[in-house]
C-alpha cells in the first residue's frame, strides 16, 4: 500500500513538472488574451508595426483569429477516440416536442442512471471528430475555452493593463530647470466580444498637476490634474455581416495614419495633429463623442466616416478618412506575393501607405439658448499623411491646412489660415533601439514656429522603454502688442512601462 | 527497485516531448527543439542556421508545436506549406530578422520537409 502511495505521489510530481513548467510574461491586456509577445504589433511600444495597425483595423481582433480554417487542411491530431455515428433517432412526437423529452428511450435510460457517452447522439453541428473539433476551435485561436466563456462571451482574461510614465526633464528657462517629479498612470481596457464586438477604453488614474502649489516642502500626494477617460467606445464589427464596422463612444476620429500614442516619441506629439488656432480647442487628436463607420476594402484600402457630437449644440461636425497601402502585409495582415526564387528586389521590403483626411465642424458658445447669438467659430482642416517604410528605415510625412472662422470667438478677428507639416525618419538600429529625427512646422496664424526632434527609444524589455527626446524650438509669436520670439530647447529622459 | 525503475521511466518521458512526435524532438516547454538526430545531412547547415536566427525572437517550441499539430500555436491557423512561405515572407521583411532571401528560401525549405516528415 506504501509503495503505491509513493508510486502515485512521484507520478503526480513529474507530470506535474512536464504539464506545468514554463515561464508566464505579464504583459498588457492584448497581450495577454491572445498570448503574444508585444512585438507583434509594436516596433517600440507604443509605436504599431503594420501588424498592429491591422489588429487596429480589425477592431482588436487577433489576425487570423474569427477565420474559419477552411484555406487548408489542418493535420489532425491523433484522435484517441473517434466518435460514433449518429444514431438513428425516432422522429418527435408532437408531444416531445412540446415537453421537450427527445428521445423516450434515453430519457428511460438517463432516468436509471444507464446513460453513457456513446449515447448522446450527435446533431448536425456536432463536429463528427476530434480533429474537426479542433478545427471548430481554431476560429478561437485553437484553444478550447472553458463552455461558459464561449457562451458568455466575456475574455477570459480581465482585459485590463496599466502603462505608467516616469519623465525628467531639463529647460535652462525654467525656474526649475531639472524637473525630474512629472508621472503619469494611465489605465488601459481592450478586446473584443466572440470577434464581433471590440472595446477601447483609457483612463487617466493620476497625472502630475503644478499649478496651486503653496509649499514646496510637503511631498505632493494628491495632485492630480487628469482629465479621467481619454476614450472609450464600442466597435460593433461588420455590422449585420456586412464588412463594415461601426464605432461609438469617445474616441479620436480616424483621419491621420497615426493615432497620437502611435510614435517613438512620448512627450511631442506630431505638431500636424497637435496645433490649436485661437482660444479654440480643437485639434485633430482630440477625443470626440462620436459615431464612425469604417471598412477594409479590398484588402487594402480602408475607409472611414463618422459624425462628431458637442454638447449644448445642434450641428455637427463631419469628417472622412481613406488610405491606402502598396506593398507590405494588407490591412488583414496577409503577407504580400514575393517570389523567393527570385534575387532580392527593393520591391520585396517597400511598403508605401498613403492617407487622406477632411474634417468640418463648428464650435464656441451654445446655441441651443432661446435668444441669444453665439460666438462660434466654423472651420475644416484638410490634410495627407505618407507613411514609407523600407526594411530598417522609416519615413514619415504628414501636412494639413485649415481654416477658422472665427478662431478667437470675437466678432472683429478675421478668418485663420493655419498650415502644419511634420517629417520624421526613423532608423531600427537593433531590434530594441531605434532613432528618430523629426522637422514639424507649423503657422497657426498668431505663431509661426518650427521644431526639431531628435530622439532614442530603448526598450531592455518588451514592455520597458527608456526614451530620449530633446526639442528645439524656435519662431516667432505674433499678437496685438507685436512679436515676440519663440525659443525652447526641452530635454526629456523618460520611461515607460506597461503591465 | 520496481518503484526506481517506473520513476526513471517516467523521467525519460519528461525529457522528452509529451506529443507522439514523427520528427524527433527534445526537451519541452522553452526548450523544445527538433532533434539534430532526426534532421538529413544536407539539411543540417539550415537547421544550425534556423536555430541561430529563429530563437531570436522566440523559441524553438512555437515551430515544433506548428509542425507537430499542423497549426500555428497563436491563431490556429493551419501552418501548411502555403503558411510556411508566408512567415517566411514576414520574417524576410521584418526589420532585424538579419536574414536574406537566400536564407529564408532555405529555412522554408527545411519547415516544408519537416512537414512532409510530420505528415508520415
Amino acid at each position: 500500500m506504501k509503495f503505491k502511495c509513493e508510486y502515485i505521489l512521484a507520478s503526480a510530481i513529474i507530470i506535474s513538472l512536464v504539464f506545468l513548467s514554463g515561464t508566464s510574461h505579464a504583459i498588457p491586456a492584448f497581450s495577454r488574451a491572445n498570448k503574444v509577445e508585444c512585438s507583434t504589433c509594436h516596433t517600440i511600444f507604443p509605436e504599431l508595426n503594420e501588424y498592429g495597425e491591422a489588429f487596429l483595423k480589425n477592431s482588436y481582433v487577433y489576425i487570423g483569429k474569427g477565420k474559419k480554417a477552411s484555406a487548408g487542411i489542418p493535420k489532425a491530431a491523433p484522435a484517441a477516440v473517434e466518435a460514433k455515428p449518429a444514431k438513428p433517432t425516432p422522429a418527435p412526437t408532437a408531444d416531445s416536442a412540446v415537453q421537450g423529452a427527445g428521445d423516450p428511450e434515453l430519457l428511460i435510460k438517463l432516468k436509471a442512471g444507464k446513460m453513457t457517452s456513446g449515447d448522446i447522439p450527435l446533431t448536425p453541428s456536432a463536429p463528427a471528430s476530434l480533429s474537426e473539433a479542433d478545427s471548430v476551435n481554431s476560429v478561437t485561436g485553437g484553444e478550447v475555452k472553458p463552455e461558459w466563456i464561449d457562451l458568455a462571451g466575456v475574455p477570459e482574461q480581465l482585459p485590463i493593463s496599466f502603462t505608467a510614465n516616469l519623465n525628467g526633464s531639463y529647460n535652462r528657462k525654467a525656474v526649475n530647470e531639472f524637473d525630474f517629479s512629472t508621472r503619469a498612470l494611465k489605465l488601459n481596457a481592450g478586446g473584443n466580444f466572440k470577434g464581433k464586438a471590440g472595446f477601447f477604453g483609457t483612463y487617466l488614474v493620476y497625472t502630475e498637476n503644478a499649478a496651486g502649489i503653496t509649499n514646496t516642502g510637503q511631498t505632493p500626494t494628491n495632485m492630480t490634474g487628469k482629465n479621467d477617460i481619454g476614450e472609450f467606445f464600442l466597435i460593433w464589427r461588420h455590422a449585420l455581416e456586412i464588412p463594415i464596422n461601426i464605432k461609438m463612444g469617445r474616441f479620436q476620429p480616424k483621419l491621420g495614419l497615426w493615432k497620437t500614442n502611435n510614435k517613438l516619441s512620448i512627450t511631442n506629439p506630431y505638431a500636424t495633429y497637435s496645433y490649436t488656432v485661437g482660444i479654440s480647442p480643437f485639434k485633430l487628436e482630440q477625443p470626440q463623442d462620436a459615431v464612425e463607420a469604417n471598412m477594409i476594402f479590398a484588402n487594402r484600402l480602408f475607409i472611414a466616416g463618422g459624425v462628431v457630437n458637442r454638447k449644448e449644440q445642434n450641428t455637427k461636425d463631419w469628417y472622412i478618412h481613406s488610405s491606402i497601402k502598396f506593398g507590405g502585409a494588407d490591412y488583414h495582415a496577409n503577407e504580400p506575393e514575393i517570389d523567393l526564387n527570385q534575387e532580392e528586389s527593393i520591391l520585396d521590403f517597400l511598403t508605401l501607405t498613403i492617407g487622406g483626411y477632411g474634417y468640418v465642424g463648428t464650435n464656441g458658445d451654445p446655441n441651443t439658448v432661446v435668444g441669444m447669438t453665439p460666438r462660434q467659430n466654423d472651420y475644416y482642416r484638410a490634410g495627407a499623411d505618407i507613411d514609407l517604410l523600407y526594411k530598417l528605415f522609416r519615413l514619415k510625412l504628414s501636412g494639413v491646412l485649415g481654416n477658422d472662422d472665427n478662431p478667437a470667438l470675437t466678432y472683429v478677428q478675421p478668418a485663420v489660415k493655419s498650415y502644419a507639416a511634420a517629417i520624421e525618419g526613423d532608423y531600427t538600429i537593433f531590434r530594441n533601439l531605434i532613432g528618430s529625427l523629426r522637422f514639424e512646422y507649423v503657422d497657426d496664424g498668431v505663431n509661426m514656429y518650427r521644431r526639431f526632434i531628435p530622439a532614442f527609444a530603448y526598450s531592455p524589455m518588451e514592455n520597458l522603454r527608456v526614451s530620449a527626446e530633446y526639442k528645439y524650438e524656435y519662431g516667432i509669436s505674433r499678437n496685438s502688442t507685436g512679436a515676440a520670439e519663440i525659443d525652447n530647447q526641452i530635454g526629456t529622459l523618460g520611461v515607460t512601462f506597461s503591465f | 527497485m520496481k518503484m526506481y525503475v517506473t520513476l526513471a521511466v517516467l523521467m525519460v518521458l519528461s525529457v522528452y516531448s509529451i506529443a507522439e512526435a514523427r520528427v524527433k524532438v527534445t526537451g519541452r516547454g522553452a526548450t523544445m527543439n527538433f532533434s539534430a538526430e532526426g534532421i538529413p545531412e544536407s539539411y543540417k547547415q539550415i537547421f544550425d542556421l534556423m536555430l541561430v536566427k529563429c530563437i531570436k525572437c522566440h523559441t524553438m517550441e512555437r515551430t515544433v508545436i506548428a509542425i507537430q499539430t499542423g497549426k500555428a500555436p497563436i491563431t490556429g491557423q493551419p501552418f501548411n506549406k502555403q503558411a510556411v512561405k508566408a512567415y517566411g515572407i514576414k520574417m524576410l521583411r521584418k526589420p532585424n530578422s538579419d536574414m536574406n532571401k537566400k536564407e529564408i528560401r532555405d529555412v522554408v525549405m527545411l519547415l516544408n520537409y519537416l512537414l512532409d516528415e510530420s505528415a508520415k
